[in-house]
């Protein structure tokens, strides 16, 4: 038994495993990316964990997060439901909303930057015919923050939506009648029928949700690269600009492993509450 | 007609059949990475850049096949490289000798590379060209720039040259004198500012070097500079401090475009295309690169700084050997090739970089662009590098020009909501870290 399932074994080990154990003996050097440099212990560790920067980045990274998982699956949720009723033309609808999540990042990051980037784009430009002056979409830490979380549920609530569709799809339509005769009124309906009921698949989809935000890179760093003054620097990105940009090897792979242990923290407490849900 | 008919076959017989098969793809895999290597199958292997367009990968396609090596010599074959984490992909490659025998790269790879120990210096090449009196043909400046302590690390073949543009018509819109001095520059950039234009064109968002460059420059102008002669970080020496508080005040006077920091080198472009900007720094190819053929962006002088330097900021692009060579008199014999019949890229139009050869300057396809005339004429005899007050380059330019910590620094400056001195010294904290990894 045990001989036959080896090769696979080997095959993973030799996938995972090898580059895995890699990048955690570079994140005890102080290398770069073309020497592996002096074993420093985990002193990377503890540079990045006494780091401003980290913590500016971490806290960002919390942010999206949260308002990446939420805000899409608020939005996919409600798309949903709208889609449940009777409206017309609601399979030109389905397609059509699903194309945030079907066009490239590059492509809708480029389109985001040609809509506010310039006092000469579209939206500064109607911002100023509104007299509501030229806000600094991408140049204010402030507008920034806001702009990639929206762009992140603007690109992420099609995921959501799908998989709130396919979770109400399972819904049988008499509990909702049963509810209507007992008088329960719209929100109550979906707040002790519809969201009890699809709470596994909720759970599900905020874990792969929280996975995807705290892993993002193309959407951040496209838009505004971390910037401005680091506004946007998420802890994928600054893994990204350590490694690549400043040549700090091993303090980069470290954020990526403090990183990766958290989503496994998180991910868990979330895979419980599945198992909860399931119950 | 006979009848096609499998043949008998066993299971086991099948699997050792598929084993076969795997072990000889395998074998052609390892056979096909061989030519790949640098010298596997004995060609000086060329590892180019994607430096302009696809015009430009087939004029570079061209002339590699058109080498004709001496008898005895390897011939060479090209491979393009792309940018995207190209030094990881060198690293891994020099690391594990498959990398190339002679190659295009960064501006300071080969300064990194020679580091570690991979490079192979020109000094043989240089020789022989000096015996031939070639080396007089490379612009001043361009070659000497290459060498190190232990000799020539690469040999240039283009300046990646940051230039000051204007635009002609927003000046006399403005009523104002194009800039030759930082006092001018706050003067005409107040005219310009009052009808509406941007008398200090710049941009740090997202991959863009050029506000990175502008301040830089910016120190040099002023006499100043990242780096002591001898190599060291000197962030916070007192024309630093007073170029960055003159950037700053610009800032403040609303000479700069406020959106600035986030700007990509296309939104710069979008900028001056639709013509807000009316001065700044850019490449040599900003014409180009707008697509203006009216003749009303042009090249402006390089300014005179605060205590009469006239500087201009250069990158010299280089191509570099590796001790990892079947041939190394094969290598030194492809690049004297190259580098004697590179001019085909400006004749043909195809790259965008200034020539480091006076030849390919006498060139009646080169000549006719007056811009480019202007910056050989006015920016190469004054153009510095990174290494400002240093006559020779050096491996941590290249961590210093891509990192983090200058772009940081070149938003919180441009944003204007601090002081020379604080941005400096968080500057220089952040270089320091970076350096000595």
């Amino acid at each position: 038994m045990f001989l036959l399932i080896a090769p696979s074994v080997a095959l993973l080990l030799l996938i995972h495993g090898f580059p895995l154990l890699d990048a955690f003996r570079q994140s005890l050097h102080d290398g770069t990316l073309i020497n592996t440099g002096s074993f420093v212990g985990i002193q990377n560790y503890t540079d990045n964990l006494t780091s401003e920067v980290f913590w500016k980045a971490a806290s960002f990274t919390l942010v999206f997060t949260v308002v990446g998982v939420f805000g899409s699956w608020a939005v996919g949720l409600g798309l949903a439901l709208l889609l449940r009723t009777r409206i017309p033309a609601r399979g030109v609808f389905k397609v059509l909303l699903l194309l945030p999540w079907v066009v490239p990042i590059v492509v809708s990051s480029t389109a985001i930057n040609w809509l506010v980037a310039t006092s000469s784009s579209p939206i500064p430009q109607l911002f100023e015919t509104l007299g509501l002056g030229q806000p600094l979409f991408l140049a204010d830490p402030f507008w920034a923050r806001i702009l990639v979380c929206v762009f992140k549920v603007w690109i992420s609530f099609p995921f959501m939506m799908m998989m709130s569709s396919a979770a109400l799809a399972s819904v049988d339509n008499s509990v909702y009648e049963a509810a209507r005769v007992d008088g329960a009124t719209g929100w109550q309906q979906l707040r002790w029928v519809t969201l009890p009921i699809v709470a596994r698949s909720t759970y599900i989809s905020w874990i792969l949700m929280t996975i995807f935000c705290v892993n993002d890179f193309p959407t951040i760093f496209l838009l505004t690269g971390g910037g401005p003054i680091d506004a946007t620097n998420s802890l994928v990105v600054l893994a990204y600009r350590l490694v690549f940009q400043n040549q700090q090897v091993g303090e980069g792979v470290s954020v990526a492993f403090i990183m990766t242990s958290v989503l496994v923290v998180i991910s868990t407490l979330l895979y419980r509450q599945i198992r909860k849900a399931a119950h | 007609m006979s009848e096609f008919r499998m043949p008998d076959m066993s299971r086991r017989s099948l699997l050792r059949a598929g084993a076969g098969l795997a072990l000889l793809g395998g074998l052609s895999a390892c056979a096909k990475s061989k030519t790949v290597a640098a010298g596997g199958d004995g060609q000086v292997v060329f590892w180019d850049m994607p430096w302009a367009q696809d015009s430009y990968n087939k004029s570079s396609d061209a002339l590699v096949k058109a080498y004709k090596p001496a008898d005895g010599l390897p011939a060479a074959s090209l491979q393009r490289i792309q940018w995207n984490n190209f030094t990881t992909t060198f690293s891994s490659a020099l690391a594990s000798k498959t990398g190339p025998a002679v190659s295009t790269g960064g501006g300071f790879q080969a300064f990194q590379f020679a580091e570690e120990g991979y490079i192979a210096t020109a000094d043989n090449l240089v020789k022989k060209w000096d015996a031939e009196g070639f080396t007089q043909d490379f612009l001043p400046g361009t070659l000497e720039a290459m060498k190190t302590d232990a000799g020539y690390v690469a040999v240039p073949w283009q300046t990646d040259m940051r230039v000051w543009w204007y635009r002609k018509s927003a000046f006399e819109d403005a009523g104002v004198d194009v800039p030759k001095t930082w006092d001018e520059l706050v003067t005409a950039g107040k005219a310009l500012k009052s009808k509406g234009y941007v008398g200090f064109g710049v941009g740090a968002g997202a991959g863009n070097n050029l506000g990175a460059h502008t301040m830089v420059l910016m120190m040099i102008n002023n006499g100043g500079g990242l780096f002591t002669p001898d190599g060291q970080l000197d962030l916070l020496n007192e024309r630093n401090v007073e170029a960055m508080e003159f950037v700053i005040r610009l800032v403040k006077e609303g000479i700069t475009d406020p959106a600035a920091v986030s700007y990509t080198s296309d939104n710069q472009l979008a900028q001056w295309k639709n013509k807000k900007f009316a001065f700044g720094l850019f490449t040599a190819a900003l014409d180009e690169g707008v697509g203006d053929t009216t003749g009303d962006l042009l090249v402006a002088e390089p300014l005179t700084g605060g205590h009469g330097d006239k500087v201009a900021l250069a990158f010299g692009n280089n191509i570099m050997m590796y001790t990892n060579t079947p041939s190394q008199e094969g290598t030194e014999a492809f690049l004297d090739y190259y580098i004697k019949n590179m001019k085909a890229f400006w004749q043909q139009k195809v790259v965008n970089g200034m020539p480091v050869l006076q030849s390919i300057v006498d060139l009646p396809e080169f000549q006719a662009s007056e811009n480019k005339m202007k910056v050989i004429a006015e920016y190469q005899p004054v153009a510095r590098t990174y290494g400002s007050r240093s006559t020779s380059l050096f491996a941590a330019m290249a961590q210093v020009d891509g990192g983090q910590p200058l772009a940081e620094f070149t938003q919180t400056v441009l944003s204007g909501k601090t002081d020379a001195k604080t941005a400096l010294t968080t500057l220089e904290k952040g270089l320091s870290a970076i350096v000595k990894s």
